[in-house]
């Protein structure tokens, strides 16, 4: 069956994402990825609209609490990622729906010690553009809480410590930073 | 191609990206995400709803989505060159919806300027009918008219959406609802 490259074609009864190109299924990962950020951003600043920024974070709290582990759960199943050492947090931060949104660095120092450095973040960029200073709670407060969770979904003892975060210096390359680790008792 | 994995259990690659997937996990993936996508959008509606009630929630629902409805097409129609006027422009353009991987729906195109659209799956609705407290009668008669119109609109502002059926239906052997699209030039 000949792969397209897109849809300008005929109207097609059985279309599905199959016919597409692998170039072209990369190209509707990646939106689809900016497409969740999205989801989610809309709905704060909806929430945030109607009732306040404290509502709107305390919504966005309540549902990332739930969804986090789902997020993790998801990727894992799907990509066989297994395991209870940092490196396999690591693989599925690689791996799911939100990673292409981002950039980061990971310097792996041993499979159960890592540094993350994220130095591309759409959502801090927004945040720092809206000047209010929301970054203070969304990165300084949930998104700690966040990573702990993904950390624990692999791991309940892993260790997360963030090392750098939001506000950033003029001219910072560096969104945020991590650190993961797990000590074991040999 | 080579060297592409079926599958992210080996060993870790500080260089991997989606494109080292092979083809079949990278549709996998696609069809997981728009389950995300939806679980994201409802964890949101419920959250604003325990809190604040159901009318706060839809009043956000219809906010984000009146917002969003244009994005996802102006996307759609620019990552897939979907473009035109008609109503098979329209057809193609919620064929290739992410939100499409998560329900069952048939298209029947009668002309360029007429189908007819039947989901007969909607886990949406199908949680809707499992709490049991009627809140379809909001979102698939109120909510979901407006934003299949926005849809339509996108493409041209004088398609004509009608519902044929929408919830609340008579079974689970019931379709869940049904539209039709239509041109008049």
């Amino acid at each position: 069956m000949a792969e397209l490259a897109d849809y300008s074609g005929p109207f097609d009864p059985d279309f599905s994402y199959d016919r597409f190109t692998k170039e072209t299924l990369l190209i509707l990962i990646r939106s689809h990825a900016e497409y969740v950020r999205r989801i989610d951003g809309q709905w704060y600043l909806a929430v945030m609209q109607e009732c306040g920024n404290d509502a709107a974070f305390a919504c966005d709290a309540i549902v990332w609490e739930k969804l986090e582990a789902y997020t993790m759960k998801t990727t894992s199943n799907l990509l066989n990622i297994h395991g209870d050492d940092v490196v396999t947090l690591i693989k599925a931060l690689q791996a799911n729906p939100w990673s292409s949104s981002y950039k980061f660095n990971v310097d792996l120092i041993n499979n159960d010690h890592a540094i993350i450095s994220f130095i591309n973040c759409p959502t801090l960029l927004a945040l720092e553009r809206d000047g209010s200073g929301r970054e203070m709670l969304i990165c300084n407060k949930l998104e700690v809480r966040l990573m702990e969770l993904k950390a624990h979904y692999f791991n309940p003892n892993m260790i997360v410590t963030p090392l750098k975060l939001p506000p950033r210096e003029p001219n910072s390359e560096i969104c945020c930073q991590w650190e993961l680790k797990v000590e074991r008792n040999r | 191609m080579k060297g592409l994995i079926a599958d992210y259990s080996g060993a870790f690659d500080p260089t991997f990206s989606h494109g080292k997937l092979a083809q079949k996990t990278l549709a996998k993936l696609m069809k997981a995400t728009s389950e995300y996508m939806r679980r994201i959008d409802g964890h949101w509606y419920l959250s604003v709803m325990e809190k604040w009630g159901n009318d706060e929630a839809l009043d956000c629902d219809i906010k984000v989505w009146e917002r969003l409805v244009t994005y996802e097409m102006k996307m759609l129609s620019s990552l897939l060159n979907i473009h035109g006027d008609d109503v098979v422009t329209v057809m193609k353009a919620l064929q290739a919806s992410p939100w499409t991987l998560t329900y069952a729906c048939d298209i029947d195109v009668r002309n360029n300027d007429e189908a007819i659209v039947t989901y007969r799956n909607c886990p949406t609705l199908l949680a809707l009918e499992k709490e049991g407290k009627g809140r379809e009668g909001l979102i698939c008669q109120e909510l979901e008219p407006r934003l299949m119109a926005k849809i339509a609109h996108y493409f041209n502002p004088s398609i004509e959406v009608v519902a044929l059926k929408i919830p609340p239906r008579s079974g689970n052997e019931d379709i869940c609802c049904q539209w039709e699209f239509k041109l008049n030039r």
